[in-house]
């Protein structure tokens, strides 16, 4: 048996089942009060967990074959219901997939809009997944104040956007919608609240001196096995490793914003708590360089707003919201085939769009950060007691929906 | 003349007590408002409503008994694999054996179910009883969620029960008296506490443990393991499980107030030549508060992990416990209290 969730694990020690009369088997989900969409096989020596299975595919909706079945534009509302909470950060990695397929560029001002809404999408999935580590152990009021103060994101989005969760935002060559007038101050106003949240849950939640046992020094990942296991997202840059898909700067207007991407040493359950906090207040500022710097222009690409007829130009124009054209219904990106990687809040998500020259496309591949971040719940609870288990679970902050798709 | 001997007969502290106040009736309005107010003061800390839509005027006070009336009306179900009679025998149990301390807990001068001599360690050794009526819970359910928190409680159980003991009998030490109704009226002036706050501390976190309020609903564990010893309760049993833990968290507040806060005083003497308890409704108002005070902890607290919970029982609470118990033998060799 490993102890403390240090070294790493073989193959065969991964996958195979520890059984034997001292082990206690607990089926943990997936109708229970905590498990999520899932289920997690634990094997028990006393307090000691052995060995646990995340049993993941109970919201398993076939999303790449259906995507198959769909003409282009319709797959952007069909992928954003894979992570709803994050979704336009998820349909970005689609879009330009099929922006470098189809060979346009959006305007500038689209490339702000499209990063001020992703980190907004950022900032509020962060808060989800930190309410829901709060309710793993059993502390309802930071459960309570998240996701109330993720409220107020979701409203700020539903301005941008429409809708409060399911934007469908980014469309191939643009963005759907210009910015509300008013925007700017309405976000500087959420941005103060926030600043001001965050420190109210460091007193109650993160400097919280029983908060602090459960999480400090629990299910901690080292920067190799981090490495070697394929972690991607804050759960990776709490164990020390430098990378964000951000930094890559060939999306949005990532690449003219001065923002730092946090990272922290520890590697345990408290750092990649802290490491949310740290990268909300990034996404804060990043928002706020975007509204200061963002460009006049056009929010669709000239190829497409070009097919509009003159009148619904003139009325795009005037209120701001685009009309598609009819091109859209049928895009036919030439034969071949795109890759994109976006970072969303749970890392990077990765697509490969193969096109055949059809208006549906041949295949798309979606690997999402959820799925990559589950091998953690395998490999960081063994050696630790059972009830870090749930600590671990929520630090990770593994969303079922994502990992399924 | 009936009606005289019958009023006489309720109004009686054999029946009274354990009957009306501080006994049963008491209880069921506590359990009733209390965990309405948790839930008011959850509400008020998580920026929420809380309990609104029975009857809304009054903020939705009913809301308890609304539920406690679909308990009743609830199918219970027993499990196939369930021993039967123990399953449908230890949350009756459960319930009663919590609130049977009280019957040697006095409310007033004099007025108590059964005066002796011995009232604290009697009520301490009856609500120490209740435990093993979970670990029968946990037991004869046969779930392996259920038995998981029944090893839990026992656990919790040992590491709490001698700190409250001693940290219990230190006041009385500190009194040289082991009758609840000496300790109250030796504190007419001052309360226990400011002479023996470690006492206090030790008993009030030890109550919490008993209880299984947070952060100690270690027993519980509603994430890891549903519900703990309760996971295949339904029906109006789970309404009696979830209701004992209050019960016993009414119960050890009712003994700190009188250990600490200074029970009954002040007295008020008009009130108590009408009728003996009504003098002491200090007692209750104090209860009231301690009850509220420690219900209020869940909007701070997680949950400890059980190692933790257990450390801090066996290496915090019962050095702490002991060291009270030496001040308590200090004061009396100063002749701090005659």
């Amino acid at each position: 048996m490993a102890g403390g969730g240090n070294g790493f694990f073989s193959w065969k020690e991964l996958t195979s089942p520890v059984s034997g009369e001292k082990v206690y088997e607990l089926f943990i989900g997936p109708q229970h009060p905590a498990s999520g969409h899932m289920r997690f096989i634990v094997r028990l020596d006393g307090d000691i967990i052995v060995d646990v299975e995340p049993d993941i595919g109970y919201v398993h909706r076939t999303m790449e074959k259906l995507s198959e079945g769909r003409e282009y534009i319709k797959n952007i509302p069909l992928f954003e219901r894979a992570t709803i909470i994050d979704s336009n950060n998820i349909t970005l990695g689609y879009v330009k997939a099929l922006e470098k397929l189809l060979g346009v560029e959006p305007p500038p001002r689209a490339k702000y809009l499209r990063t001020i809404l992703s980190e907004m999408n950022r900032i509020q999935s962060h808060l989800y997944g930190m309410g829901i580590a709060g309710i793993m152990l059993n502390h309802s009021t930071m459960f309570m104040w998240c996701f109330g103060d993720r409220e107020i994101w979701i409203q700020l989005a539903e301005e941008l956007t429409g809708a409060r969760l399911t934007h469908s935002y980014s469309i191939p060559g643009g963005v759907r919608r210009d910015l509300p007038a008013d925007f700017k101050e309405r976000f500087e106003k959420a941005a103060r609240y926030m600043e001001r949240r965050l420190k109210d849950y460091d007193k109650i939640f993160f400097s919280n001196p029983m908060i602090r046992s459960r999480y400090e020094g629990v299910g901690v990942l080292d920067k190799d096995t981090a490495k070697r296991l394929g972690v991607v997202g804050p759960n990776l840059r709490a164990s020390g490793v430098r990378y964000d898909a951000r930094l890559l700067g060939d999306y949005g207007a990532y690449d003219e914003l001065d923002f730092e991407v946090p990272t922290r040493e520890e590697g345990d359950s408290l750092a990649r708590l802290l490491q949310r906090v740290e990268e909300i207040k990034v996404s804060l500022s990043v928002i706020r360089q975007a509204l200061e710097k963002l460009p006049e222009g056009p929010i669709l690409a000239d190829e497409y707003f070009k097919k509009l007829p003159p009148k619904l130009r003139e009325k795009v124009l005037k209120t701001g919201r685009v009309k598609f054209p009819a091109i859209f219904a049928t895009l036919r990106p030439p034969p071949g085939e795109a890759i994109a990687r976006v970072e969303m809040a749970r890392g990077e998500v990765f697509f490969h769009v193969v096109s055949d020259g059809s208006p549906k496309p041949y295949r798309v591949r979606v690997i999402t950060p959820s799925f990559r971040n589950l091998v953690l719940l395998r490999y960081l609870p063994r050696g630790c007691r059972f009830m870090d288990l749930l600590a671990i679970y929520g630090s990770v902050d593994y969303f079922p929906p994502e990992a399924d798709r | 003349m009936w009606l005289e001997l019958i009023i006489r007969l309720l109004l009686s502290p054999y029946i009274f007590a354990p009957l009306i106040y501080p006994g049963l009736v008491t209880a069921l309005a506590i359990l009733l408002t209390l965990i309405w107010l948790e839930r008011k003061f959850a509400a008020k800390v998580q920026l929420r409503y809380g309990p609104l839509y029975v009857a809304k005027q009054i903020g939705g006070a009913p809301q308890l008994l609304a539920d406690a009336i679909r308990f009743m009306f609830q199918e219970v179900i027993v499990p196939r694999n369930a021993d039967k009679v123990p399953f449908l025998l230890a949350p009756v149990l459960a319930m009663s054996l919590g609130i049977l301390p009280i019957v040697f807990i006095p409310v007033a001068p004099g007025f108590a179910g059964i005066l002796i001599n011995f009232s604290l360690p009697a009520a301490l050794a009856l609500s120490a009883l209740m435990p093993i009526t979970i670990i029968l819970m946990a037991w004869s359910a046969n779930n392996k969620f259920t038995i998981h928190g029944g090893v839990r409680e026992a656990f919790i159980t040992i590491a709490y029960e001698i700190a409250l003991f001693v940290s219990a009998l230190s006041m009385s030490m500190l009194y040289s008296s082991l009758s609840l109704q000496d300790i109250v009226e030796k504190q007419a002036l001052v309360p226990g506490i400011l002479l023996n706050p470690l006492a206090a501390l030790t008993f009030f976190v030890a109550m919490l443990m008993s209880a299984g309020k947070l952060p100690f609903d270690i027993a519980e564990g509603e994430q890891e393991i549903v519900a703990g010893p309760y996971t295949e309760y339904t029906g109006i049993l789970y309404g009696l499980v979830m209701g004992a833990g209050y019960v016993q968290l009414y119960v050890s507040s009712l003994i700190f107030t009188e250990l600490f806060l200074g029970g009954w005083h002040p007295l008020f003497e008009a009130l108590g030549e009408l009728y003996p308890p009504l003098g002491g409704i200090a007692l209750f108002l104090k209860t009231y508060l301690v009850l509220a005070f420690a219900v209020f902890l869940r909007c701070v607290y997680g949950r400890y992990r059980i190692d933790h919970a257990l450390r801090i029982g066996w290496r915090r609470l019962i050095p702490l416990s002991i060291l009270a118990l030496l001040l308590s033998l200090g004061l009396r060799f100063v002749g701090v209290v005659v």
